[in-house]
């Protein structure tokens, strides 16, 4: 699946996207990510999934796109 | 006048008042607009304990953001009784005395517009997958946050 990240996590991952494969839902995804990438435990981030906001723990498929978004910061 | 298609709203860098002068001269033809609301968001030279800002870097989810953007627009035609409404919000580097942000809605009647304005700009702050980065005069950099 494709991972997309936004705003101060691209600082941590040093990337804006990555591409990941084997998890089957977003909390062992995150797991795999906090691993990978320690830094991401101290920050706030949402989850969306193929651009809809998610709020609980949710299956992914291998072409899903799943971004993390820190706060938002525009206008 | 309810728009059903997801229309893109961002622009390189800043938004000039030339364009927001065109865009105000462009509504003389819609004669059941009695008024129009708008909000100009600037960027501001922030004084930081990092240093001062002298430019904010906007990047953005552009597909989710389109697509909460119509939703935002679709909700606010329901509720209020509008003529048109236009959003434009930079994407890139504005410099600090620049505009990053305008908002413009437009209704037979003020209270209308000035209402779904004021909260139409509060929803782009606060539902738009938009980040903008502070650049500092001394280069560094800080996430903006919003309040």
């Amino acid at each position: 699946m494709n991972i997309l990240f936004f705003g101060n996590l691209v600082d941590i991952t040093q990337k804006a996207q990555e591409a990941l494969s084997g998890t089957t839902n977003t909390q062992t995804l995150q797991a795999l990510l906090c691993k990978k990438y320690p830094a991401l435990q101290s920050v706030k981030y949402f989850i969306a999934v193929n651009g809809k906001m998610i709020q609980e723990n949710t299956p992914l498929k291998e072409d899903d796109t799943v971004a993390l978004m820190p706060p938002f910061s525009g206008g | 006048m309810k728009a059903n298609t997801i229309k893109d709203i961002f622009v390189d860098g800043s938004i000039t008042p030339q364009e927001i002068a065109e865009s105000i001269a462009q509504h003389a033809t819609k004669k059941n607009i009695g008024a129009h609301s708008i909000f100009l968001g600037q960027v501001r030279a922030d004084e930081k304990t990092e240093g001062v800002v002298q430019a904010i870097e906007y990047t953005t989810y552009k597909d989710m953001a389109l697509e909460q953007m119509h939703m935002i627009r679709e909700a606010l035609f329901e509720k209020y009784e509008l003529t048109c409404m236009h959003v434009y919000h930079s994407l890139g580097i504005v410099p600090a005395g620049e505009i990053s942000l305008f908002v413009f809605v437009s209704a037979v009647h003020r209270k209308a517009a000035i209402a779904a304005c004021t909260e139409l700009v509060e929803a782009i702050k606060f539902q738009l997958p938009v980040w903008g980065k502070e650049i500092l005069v001394n280069q560094n950099t800080v996430w903006k946050e919003n309040h």
